[in-house]
């Protein structure tokens, strides 16, 4: 092929993509994984890109997770002393200040339910502010481990949502 | 008409208010609430989680990240956060969303009263160019200027021949001393006029300017006014505040010391009739410039002002709640008559600024905040010892205010309090060495300075 479909690329599908191809790849693999840096709360303790199968692997220093998420909550500041166990659990949090829905209209199957397992960039919520229903999306692929919030409540900015537990393959 | 039948159409107090804004403003609205038996709201963003108003406050809902743009300045969190705290009102204080005007329906849209004046004034007065129209056909003297922004180079410089020199360039959504430039010299005007539109555009997102002759030596004197439903409008004296840095306030005083015989009353006049006519609603200052007994309007300011305390100090009435009451529909708690000016008070802008820097704000953990007190001293600070000035948002500290039974009381009041104050931590400076100066400057003891005073006094040095 001449032209590079960039759907695949995004899908991780390429194969083994010669010459100018190849660059292009990479460079949106670069692309993409600065975006995910970006995202993130802490700087990662590994990071492992492949051009040839398109794989990038992420690694998060465990510590940093339980981090963001101190952060992550106004509500509970400086009194709980840090448990023994470091908590892996990654907290998706409201992204504006308004009412949280667990599905996309009265009745429907929620987005998501605990157990499920998640990508990034998946939504997981709406927050609707002045009218407007505005999608939450998870910035961290993981296990739904804790819905924080009942369907119809209102959040505050930045106020955790939901809680993921990483995939084992992230550890 | 019986007693009874009125009864269902009195005008209430709100239960609750919410402040849309941060600082000592915050905390300043929040405390009269309290006084009044007001539920209040403040918001905050995430770099203010720990203000003193939050602490204050009955409640506090964070409504975003440190930008302004997506906090302060956002108004469907600001809306939201209204709505689901059932707060029937909002009090904008000063900068940020105090005068905008959008706001202001978007506020009516959703059932909350807006506390200022009507939106439609409010954008009529947010545009200079406009305000200069409607005061002018009040019968105020208004200094020679355009009547509409100048759209081209050509109109630029005819308008400008016109209008003579000096001239000054202003915004015409400008605010708060910014984005304005005086031109002395023909061959400034068209890069002095680029440069004018570039910060205007980027500042206001507006990037049309006008002209108006500027008024060398002249003194920066501005009417308090209050405006209530029932068409009641009275004045509150006057305030100088010609000791300014680059168009920046720093010091202001009540009365305006060493005005011409009958100036005041006769500003005091000019400002109640312009808001009549303008349908003036709430707490509004309307600013003019004064040189001996000429006197030229300059613009209206819709909203409280950050040197609202030295009107307090001498006439004895709280203007947030005067605002509080008008926004509600009730009638102002005190009639012209009552009003009466007593002794002095000054107010000193306390900022985290560095002079070195050329006056640069240095944002930083505080290790030490004790802010001074003794008798007829106020100080209004969200500030405290342990807490980290953001950086995102303006350099203001504290303000401090002293009353005395007359100027130069208040003066050496002043000068004590400031060489109480103790303020330390990492790379932090503040403008009190700059203000203790002043204070002791000859000029300004005899009150015969003008706005110009500040400026040219730092380049002699």
């Amino acid at each position: 092929m001449t032209e590079l479909d960039l759907r695949t690329i995004d899908n991780g599908q390429i194969g083994s993509p010669p010459g100018a191809d190849a660059e292009i790849a990479l460079a949106q693999l670069c692309g993409s994984l600065s975006a995910v840096l970006e995202a993130a709360a802490t700087p990662p303790s590994r990071i492992s890109l492949r051009c040839g199968a398109a794989s990038v692997e992420v690694e998060w220093p465990v510590a940093g997770v339980a981090g963001v998420q101190a952060l992550a909550a106004p509500a509970a500041p400086l009194a709980a002393p840090a448990p023994a166990a470091p908590d892996t659990r990654h907290a998706v949090t409201a992204p504006l200040v308004g009412t949280f829905y667990r599905a996309g209209e009265p009745g429907a199957r929620p987005f998501v339910e605990v157990g499920d397992v998640i990508q990034a960039g998946q939504q997981i919520a709406i927050v609707e502010a002045m009218k407007l229903m505005n999608a939450v999306e998870s910035d961290q692929a993981g296990r739904v481990a804790e819905i924080l919030v009942a369907d119809a409540e209102s959040v505050e900015y930045a106020q955790p949502l939901i809680l993921l537990e990483p995939l084992d393959g992230d550890r | 008409m019986t007693v009874s039948n009125r009864q269902p159409d009195q005008p209430k107090m709100f239960d609750t208010v919410l402040i849309a804004n941060r600082g000592e403003i915050a905390l300043r609205v929040v405390r009269t609430c309290k006084e009044m038996g007001i539920r209040s709201v403040v918001v905050y963003s995430t770099s203010d989680r720990d203000s003193l108003a939050v602490l204050a406050a009955d409640e506090a809902v964070h409504i975003g990240p440190g930008p302004a743009k997506q906090s302060y300045l956002y108004p469907p969190a600001i809306i939201e956060a209204a709505v689901r705290t059932g707060a029937q009102a909002i009090h904008p204080g000063y900068g940020f969303l105090s005068e905008d005007s959008d706001f202001a329906e978007i506020c009516a849209n959703n059932g909350i009263v807006f506390v200022g004046p009507r939106p439609t004034v409010m954008s009529q007065l947010g545009d200079k160019t406009i305000a200069r129209k409607l005061v002018a056909e009040a019968g105020l003297p208004v200094l020679a200027g355009t009547s509409s922004p100048v759209l081209s180079v050509g109109e630029l410089v005819t308008e400008a021949n016109q209008v003579g020199l000096p001239l000054i360039i202003k915004a015409a959504a400008g605010g708060g001393g910014r984005g304005m430039s005086v031109v002395r010299e023909w061959a400034d005007l068209l890069p002095t006029y680029r440069t004018t539109r570039a910060t205007a555009q980027a500042v206001f997102g507006d990037g049309r300017v006008y002209l108006e002759r500027y008024f060398e030596q002249s003194r920066h004197i501005e009417v308090q006014v209050l405006a209530d439903e029932l068409g009641n409008v009275l004045y509150l004296g006057e305030r100088d505040c010609s000791v300014q840095r680059r168009h920046q306030k720093l010091i202001e005083e009540s009365p305006a010391a060493n005005l011409a015989p009958g100036v005041s009353e006769r500003l005091g006049e000019l400002a109640v009739r312009a808001a009549r006519e303008v349908g003036y609603t709430g707490a509004g200052t309307f600013e003019f410039l004064v040189r001996d007994e000429e006197v030229a309007f300059i613009e209206v300011n819709s909203r409280i002002q950050v040197e609202h305390p030295v009107t307090e100090a001498v006439v004895g009435i709280d203007l947030v709640r005067e605002q509080l009451r008008a926004a509600a529909g009730m009638p102002l708690s005190v009639s012209q008559s009552e009003v009466r000016t007593v002794g002095a008070a000054i107010e000193c802008r306390v900022n985290a600024e560095n002079p070195a820097k050329d006056f640069a704000p240095c944002p930083g953990r505080l290790d030490e905040f004790v802010p001074p007190g003794g008798p007829f001293v106020r100080v209004d600070t969200h500030a405290y010892a342990g807490w980290k000035v953001p950086a995102e948002y303006d350099s203001l500290l504290a303000k401090v205010i002293a009353w005395g039974s007359d100027r130069n009381q208040a003066l050496d009041r002043m000068d004590r309090a400031l060489a109480e104050f103790r303020i330390a931590g990492p790379g932090m400076h503040t403008t009190i060495p700059l203000l203790r100066e002043v204070i002791a400057d000859k000029t300004f003891r005899a009150a015969e300075h003008t706005t110009s005073f500040l400026d040219t006094r730092h380049d002699e040095e």
